[in-house]
């Protein structure tokens, strides 16, 4: 069992190729054929000062024990990690997968603030900073985001928190067309209300914009009337709802069976385009348009689908080789990271 | 310089954008912090991307070191000249390529200053949120360089966090793009423009850009309370923090820093400290906001409070606040500035142990802080035309850096290393670490041409000098933050 950055700087030495693992929720990212360096023993927080906004944690730990622990204190994480209830923390940033929470303040990359790694030599270091605000050096904190443990092994976290609100109400508005949703979220980005969370669900006949306000139990009521008159006037929905319960509502992955899911970046221009090739695959936009994530039966069918669109998904659940769909992401820069930080090619 | 490498550079530029003469060259000897100066080889001002890509291509060739700059508003001597090298100005990439509103993003050239971005977007209901405090004259390409911030960092983060999407010309020429217009940035795949921003022109040459733009806000609420005392202030901090409201700016003035914004009109009460408080947001939310922070301050011991009731009153209270630093220039010959971090909660500490040091030196230091994250900017005052003096501030400004790591933080919160601060790295950085970040930097720039003699410890020290302040300083269109 891991437990240290000893025991993962020995298993780096003695492998020729290994492979990153957390606590196994995404399980398409471990279909490689080289030995797994399982992080799960890699547990528990190692400081948080909630005065600070700074929470430091090992990258084996429990999503969910982290959220505990912010949540004791009236704080949370605001690039709202998926799969809380199975993912480790490590995880989370390594695949930079956001739930829909994240149209608030942004992603990952804009609350990592620091990591200790060992890359792919064995050599064990930190990079970024410990403090809110830090501008010295190269920052490959940011850089490890989204990086799938290819470059370095995050051994250990610092994140930038906020503190979360008192209360939240949310909104369904309900359109003809795909097209009327989206161009309803286009007209809410110049305006004055400020979303917690803002997505798109396409459905068999029309589509559903999800919308949810966060603030002051006092002051949701008027917030709520406020926005659902904006929302009817500026963008004719059919039907308006203000949904009682709503917490169930933002688990954004509910209901995406099948036996593959994807996560897909994409900007909301190209939104139409894709989801008409979508067609019957179960899918939900989060980030007003900018991110997607698609349920369907054939991964291959997928990467055909978002290549053809110009588009890069990543396979959480589904049996294919790479978890990487549609364009390749090859890229000079990153290559020649890769070449400093792992020169011989041992973390796949 | 090499006639050959002139020769060659002579086919890309017609004469009148190729500076070689001394006296065209003048202008370009130092950025925003001119204690440092040093004369390029020469000037290039390209017009567009083809132009700057073949520069940096003939560069690698000639393996002649360039600097790409800006406005030139750096205050760690980022875009100082390196010794017969080039120096790529980029002014004039300063298109606005696109804002689409709707998908609430701009396209830009690195030469676009700050503040037009935010005009641009303005018909629109959005802005580009950085606001460091040159930025009506700081562009876009120099943030990106140095991960500018500004007033507002806590709640939107620095310009890292604002950037969707780029296209660079690497030091060795070649050409690659990272990002794109998702809001989700890069996305899958390793964050690349994180890396690549607040590189300090390490790695190359950012030519075009795709930023993030946010709603402008429907209200803000402005709130300035007067304390007799700077510890107080600082406990005002931690209850608004510790309160669950998170403002988009928390800032603190001492003494003399008040004093020094008297000179430019601020108006401000006569106190030892000065609390600004800023929430922003859907009005009704900030209104509920602002009863609960008016009441943390009154019950802080605040013995004034004035809260801005319109925009020209908000714009007065950060008058003073924005131009404390220009200010100071007329209590005191010269300054230094420094931008160290230090964990919040120990600002109060680390207060007292700059005036114990400014004691045991003999200087005056007025203290003006991000105080909602932890950055410090001492101004360090001192006269220039007394032998020795500028090497005692610098002495100063030293321990004031080694005294933020020793307390947890960071040595720049977001001037950047430069060739001020880059002496001051391995204080924060293990030997390893640094290690590694030059051989990135080797890796990405194999000739280490790209803005050399910066960020890294080096044995070349440039010119050291100091004679006041910047001529776009003393006209007030530039400040230190």
């Amino acid at each position: 069992m891991i437990a240290n950055e000893k025991d993962i700087q020995a298993f780096v030495k003695a492998h020729a190729r290994l492979h990153v693992r957390g606590r196994g929720s995404k399980p398409a990212l471990h279909q490689v054929d080289a030995p797994a360096l399982d992080l799960s023993g890699l547990r528990g927080i190692v400081d948080y000062q909630p005065q600070e906004f700074t929470l430091t944690v090992r990258a084996g730990t429990a999503l969910r024990e982290v959220m505990a622990a912010l949540a004791e204190q009236g704080q949370y994480l605001p690039f709202d990690p998926l799969l809380a209830d199975s993912a480790s923390i490590g995880g989370a940033v390594a695949s930079n997968l956001s739930g829909s929470r994240r149209h608030r303040y942004g992603g990952a990359r804009d609350f990592v603030l620091g990591a200790s790694v060992v890359d792919g030599t064995g050599q064990a270091y930190t990079v970024g900073g410990k403090v809110v605000k830090n501008a010295a050096g190269f920052d490959l904190a940011k850089f490890l985001v989204g990086s799938l443990g290819r470059y370095a092994i995050m051994t250990e976290l610092t994140f930038k928190v906020f503190p979360d609100v008192p209360q939240f109400r949310s909104l369904r508005f309900r359109y003809e067309a795909l097209a009327a949703a989206l161009e309803a979220s286009y007209a809410l980005n110049g305006s004055r209300f400020e979303l917690d969370a803002l997505d798109i669900v396409p459905g068999a006949v029309g589509a559903e914009l999800l919308a949810r306000l966060g603030g002051f139990r006092e002051t949701l009521p008027a917030r709520v009337e406020g926005f659902s008159q904006f929302v009817s006037k500026a963008t004719a929905p059919q039907q308006v709802e203000v949904i009682q319960d709503e917490s169930s509502l933002w688990d954004c992955l509910a209901g995406l069976n099948g036996p593959c899911l994807a996560k897909v970046t994409l900007a909301p221009r190209q939104l139409l385009a894709l989801d008409a090739a979508l067609d019957g695959a179960n899918r939900r936009y989060t980030l007003a348009g900018n991110s997607g994530f698609v349920a369907c039966e054939d991964a291959g069918w997928l990467d055909d689908v978002l290549a053809r669109h110009g588009l890069r998904g990543l396979l959480l659940r589904g049996d294919v080789p790479c978890p990487l769909l549609g364009l390749p992401l090859e890229n000079v820069l990153a290559a020649r990271v890769k070449a400093t930080l792992d020169p011989l090619g041992k973390l796949v | 310089m090499n006639r050959r490498f002139l020769g060659a550079l002579s086919k890309i530029y017609p004469g009148e954008r190729l500076l070689t003469r001394d006296v065209e060259l003048l202008p370009y000897e130092s950025d925003a912090l001119t204690a440092f100066q040093t004369k390029p080889g020469a000037v290039v001002l390209p017009e567009n991307a083809d132009e700057v890509i073949a520069t940096v291509r003939l560069c690698h060739e000639h393996s002649v070191p360039f600097v790409a700059r800006g406005s030139g508003t750096s205050l760690s001597g980022g875009s100082l000249p390196i010794a017969d090298g080039l120096t790529i100005a980029l002014n004039r990439l300063n298109r606005i390529k696109r804002i689409d509103p709707q998908q609430r993003i701009a396209v830009v050239e690195p030469g676009v200053v700050n503040l037009h971005i935010s005009q641009a977007a303005q018909p629109f209901g959005l802005y580009y949120a950085p606001d460091p405090s040159s930025q009506s004259i700081c562009t876009i390409g120099g943030n990106i360089a140095f991960n500018s911030g500004g007033a507002h960092c806590l709640k939107y983060g620095m310009t890292s966090n604002h950037v969707l999407g780029m296209k660079v010309a690497l030091a060795d020429g070649s050409l690659t793009e990272f990002g794109g217009e998702s809001l989700d940035g890069c996305g899958i795949g390793p964050d690349l423009v994180g890396l690549f921003v607040g590189s300090e022109g390490l790695f190359g040459i950012a030519l075009e850009m795709t930023l993030r733009l946010l709603p402008i806000p429907e209200l803000y609420r402005t709130v300035l309370a007067a304390f007799d005392y700077l510890g107080r202030a600082g406990d005002a901090v931690s209850r608004v923090v510790a309160s669950g409201l998170l403002p988009g700016a928390i800032e603190i003035m001492d003494r003399l820093a008040i004093r020094a914004a008297e000179t430019v009109g601020a108006n401000y009460p006569d106190a030892e400290a000065l609390l600004i408080v800023e929430l922003e947001g859907e009005a009704l939310q900030v209104e509920a906001e602002f009863t609960q922070l008016r009441e943390l301050i009154e019950d802080s011991g605040a013995f004034e409070i004035r809260t801005a009731q319109n925009e020209d009153e908000r714009a007065r209270i950060w008058k003073g606040r924005k131009s404390a630093f220009s200010a100071v220039g007329r209590l005191s010959p010269d300054y230094i500035v420094q931008d160290g971090v230090v964990p919040r909660s120990r600002l109060g500490e680390a207060l007292s142990q700059i005036n114990a040091l400014k004691r045991s030196y003999g200087l005056e230091v007025a203290n003006v802080f991000h105080a909602g994250d932890g950055n410090l900017h001492p101004l360090i005052l001192f006269d220039g035309r007394e032998a020795g003096a500028l090497r005692k501030a610098e002495a100063l400004a030293g321990e004031i850096l080694a005294m933020c790591v020793e307390l947890g933080g960071s040595i720049t919160g977001e001037h950047g290393v430069g060739v001020e601060k880059r002496d001051y790295m391995p204080a924060m950085f293990s030997e390893a670490e640094l290690d590694i970040m030059l051989a990135l930097r080797q890796a990405i720039d194999p000739r280490e041409i790209a803005n050399r003699g910066k960020m890294f410890p080096s044995g070349e020290a440039p010119a050291l000098k100091m004679q006041g302040m910047h001529p776009l300083e003393r006209q007030g269109l530039i400040s230190r933050e």
